[in-house]
């Protein structure tokens, strides 16, 4: 047996990354950990106009627009002859909560939908059972890579990870920072740090002047009080905390057919209109209502007095 | 008498009644939605929410608007928005200054805020408990036949009439003899209707989402439909079943979560939620079992059904079975469901023809 084994790939086979919905849960984590396993990685261009007509066209008409996202980006990269994609089971995102239903049912569909042109390689992230590096040593199991090589690949990984998410904590900064009031985006990582879904709204914000701030992704704590769902958990948390003082109005980007937010919202609206904060939903669909959308924020920061 | 409201489970919640009465309250029911109440579901409810939300909130809308003092929700402990029913629907029935309390009923220790609340005497409601068991056995026995014999009926309406008897006899029937002589006389009483003479009918399984499966009006009465075109359905979102895999017995029957569970296994890894493993499940044993199509059922943007969409339809290609998808809202339109299931029967009688197969016989459906 050989200790001090390498890991080298014969010709390794590049793999692609859809560069939509889970990606954004872990932002950076995977190209540098694939990287340093000594893989090629391809990824999917981000979400354009074009991206979103696919995904009208291929994808069930049903689903939530960030899942239809999903299967354009997949269908991207068969186009551009990749033979395997990476489509991690996301079970859940922060102890002691569950991601959303459709994420966990996605390399499945996958497999389903695209098996004929694409593999598909597959890991179950389940942060309420077991940590994230465990899930990617076992990644790495699944690869052929163990050992150190497999070990420094998830630190590689989750050294990217941290950088990228603490740069996009420092790109807005936080509530409360700071002079004057302002507004907070409310959105599932996928909407508010794709730039194709949220340019339109952080664009019109900065045209009318107003100062705002992202739900921060990075708190550590998160109570599963009343939503167990992660990303809604913790938006519900930031606006627990939230000080009328600080906070001029909440906007929460939300998607076409979205179950959680469907859900959540009455949640956030309650708790908002006890503390007597502004609150708008913007829903994003594939009809491209941008003109809708700018009328309508306009006509908030105006209400909120800017 | 305090008054216990809860959602409609089609034909099952005579049963439901049943135990809810043994908890010393008069349940508030019926067997389905109706356009009144899905009205005021729709009005208190967000735009967004799913079809079985509205038509809830609705029911307890207009039983609170009645007076009625409680509500009962199931809650489920998974991934979907069932999950949080109970808690929207207290906001909401605040919200509008009606004082109705909606418990929720799921696993809260042995003995739920529910029981604990009413207090009733133990033995007396255990017994009334497995009182409602025989009679939600007593249901599928009727439905069962009631799917058998109205796709050959020769007058149309008659089998309806007799399930109507039957379902009015089992309400009535209040000692266990009682029910047992009721489910013993469903197989004379279906007897009594003439039947067409010729090849076996076509088979369909209904799969999907349980509200909408088993409210007639949520879902246009897609059973009728189905029957009067000479089609035998087959629900497959049973009571019985469903209180035996949260009590884990009858690990291996055909319809348990975990055999279900196994033959979704090639297509499904995740538990995704709700019923859709075993929607999965079922679409794959339907395929084996030679139905001769599938309609899987749900409310529009239904959170796990939807999810696994793409997997049923890739089942359907890969083991050759037509499969139909639904989804019901409440802008749903009669006649279009009519037109869809007309058109998808005839796919199934093109598939028979072809394949010269003539399935098996309806009997055993
Ligand atoms: S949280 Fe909403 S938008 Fe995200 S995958 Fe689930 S349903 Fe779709």
């Amino acid at each position: 047996m050989n200790f001090f084994r390498q890991h080298h790939f014969q010709s390794p086979e590049p793999i692609g990354i859809p560069r939509c919905l889970w990606y954004f849960l872990h932002p950076g984590l995977w190209e540098a950990f694939f990287c340093e396993l000594g893989l090629p990685v391809v990824q999917s261009g981000a979400t354009w106009r074009e991206t979103i007509a696919c995904a009208g066209l291929i994808s069930e008409a049903e689903h939530c627009l960030p899942v239809k996202i999903h299967d354009a980006h997949l269908h991207q990269l068969a186009e551009a002859g990749v033979a395997r994609v990476f489509v991690p089971r996301v079970l859940s995102t922060m102890p002691r909560h569950i991601a959303c239903p459709k994420l966990g049912a996605l390399p499945d569909c996958a497999i389903a939908q695209f098996g004929h042109r694409l593999s598909v390689v597959s890991v179950e992230l389940d942060e309420a059972r077991v940590g994230l590096r465990y899930s990617l040593l076992e990644l790495a199991g699944t690869l052929g890579v163990r050992g150190s090589q497999a070990r420094a690949a998830a630190e590689a990984g989750l050294a990217a990870l941290a950088a990228q998410r603490r740069r996009w904590r420092e790109q807005t900064g936080a509530m409360g920072e700071g002079s004057g009031r302002r507004i907070l985006l409310l959105g599932h990582p996928y909407n508010l740090y794709d730039p194709y879904v949220s340019d339109p709204v952080t664009g019109k914000l900065r045209a009318c002047g107003a100062d705002f701030s992202l739900v921060d992704y990075t708190r550590s704590r998160v109570v599963p009080e009343p939503l167990k769902w992660d990303a809604c958990s913790l938006m519900y948390n930031a606006l627990r905390e939230l000080q009328p003082s600080a906070c001029a109005g909440v906007i929460q980007l939300s998607s076409f057919n979205c179950g959680c937010d469907s859900m959540a919202m009455e949640f956030y609206r309650d708790r908002l209109k006890r503390k007597g904060i502004p609150y708008m939903r913007l829903v994003l669909d594939e009809y491209e209502g941008r003109a809708g959308l700018d009328t309508r924020l306009e006509a908030f920061v105006d209400s909120i007095g800017w | 008498m305090a008054r216990l409201a809860f959602e409609p489970w089609g034909n099952y919640s005579l049963a439901l009644a049943a135990s809810v009465e043994c908890l010393g309250v008069e349940p508030w029911t019926s067997s389905s939605t109706t356009p009144e109440v899905l009205r005021l579901g729709v009005e208190a409810t967000p735009d967004s929410a799913c079809l079985s939300f509205k038509a809830c909130t609705g029911h307890f809308v207009k039983a609170a608007q009645e007076g009625v003092e409680y509500g009962a929700m199931v809650n489920s402990t998974g991934t979907c928005r069932l999950r949080y029913y109970h808690l929207l629907q207290r906001q909401i029935l605040r919200e509008r200054g009606l004082r109705l309390f909606v418990f929720n009923v799921g696993y809260d220790g042995l003995k739920p805020p529910i029981v604990r609340h009413f207090d009733p005497d133990l033995p007396h409601f255990l017994q009334c408990c497995l009182r409602a068991r025989l009679k939600v056995l007593t249901v599928d026995a009727i439905e069962g036949a009631a799917w058998r014999t109205r796709a050959r009926e020769l007058e149309p309406g008659a089998t309806t009439r007799v399930m109507k008897q039957c379902l009015q006899e089992l309400g009535q029937a209040r000692t266990t003899r009682q029910i047992r002589a009721v489910r013993r006389r469903v197989g004379e009483r279906f007897g009594t209707v003439s039947l067409a003479a010729g090849r076996s009918p076509l088979r369909v399984g209904l799969l999907g989402e349980a509200a909408v499966l088993r409210n007639r009006f949520l879902n246009h009465n897609l059973e009728e439909i189905l029957g009067s075109l000479g089609v035998v359905p087959r629900n497959f979102f049973l009571l019985g079943e469903e209180i035996k895999n949260i009590f884990g017995v009858g690990l291996w029957s055909r319809h348990s979560r975990f055999t279900l569970k196994r033959l979704a296994r090639p297509y499904l890894r995740s538990p995704v939620g709700g019923h859709a493993v075993e929607s999965v499940g079922n679409a794959v044993a339907c395929a084996r079992e030679g139905y001769d199509g599938l309609i899987h059922v749900c409310p529009t943007g239904c959170m796990p059904e939807i999810s696994v969409r793409p997997i049923i339809r890739k089942i359907g290609r890969d083991l050759d079975i037509p499969v139909l998808e639904c989804s019901f809202d409440e802008h749903t339109s009669h006649v279009g469901v009519i037109t869809r299931v007309e058109a998808f029967v005839d796919v199934m009688e093109q598939r028979r023809l072809r394949s010269g197969h003539h399935g098996k016989n309806g009997s055993s459906a």
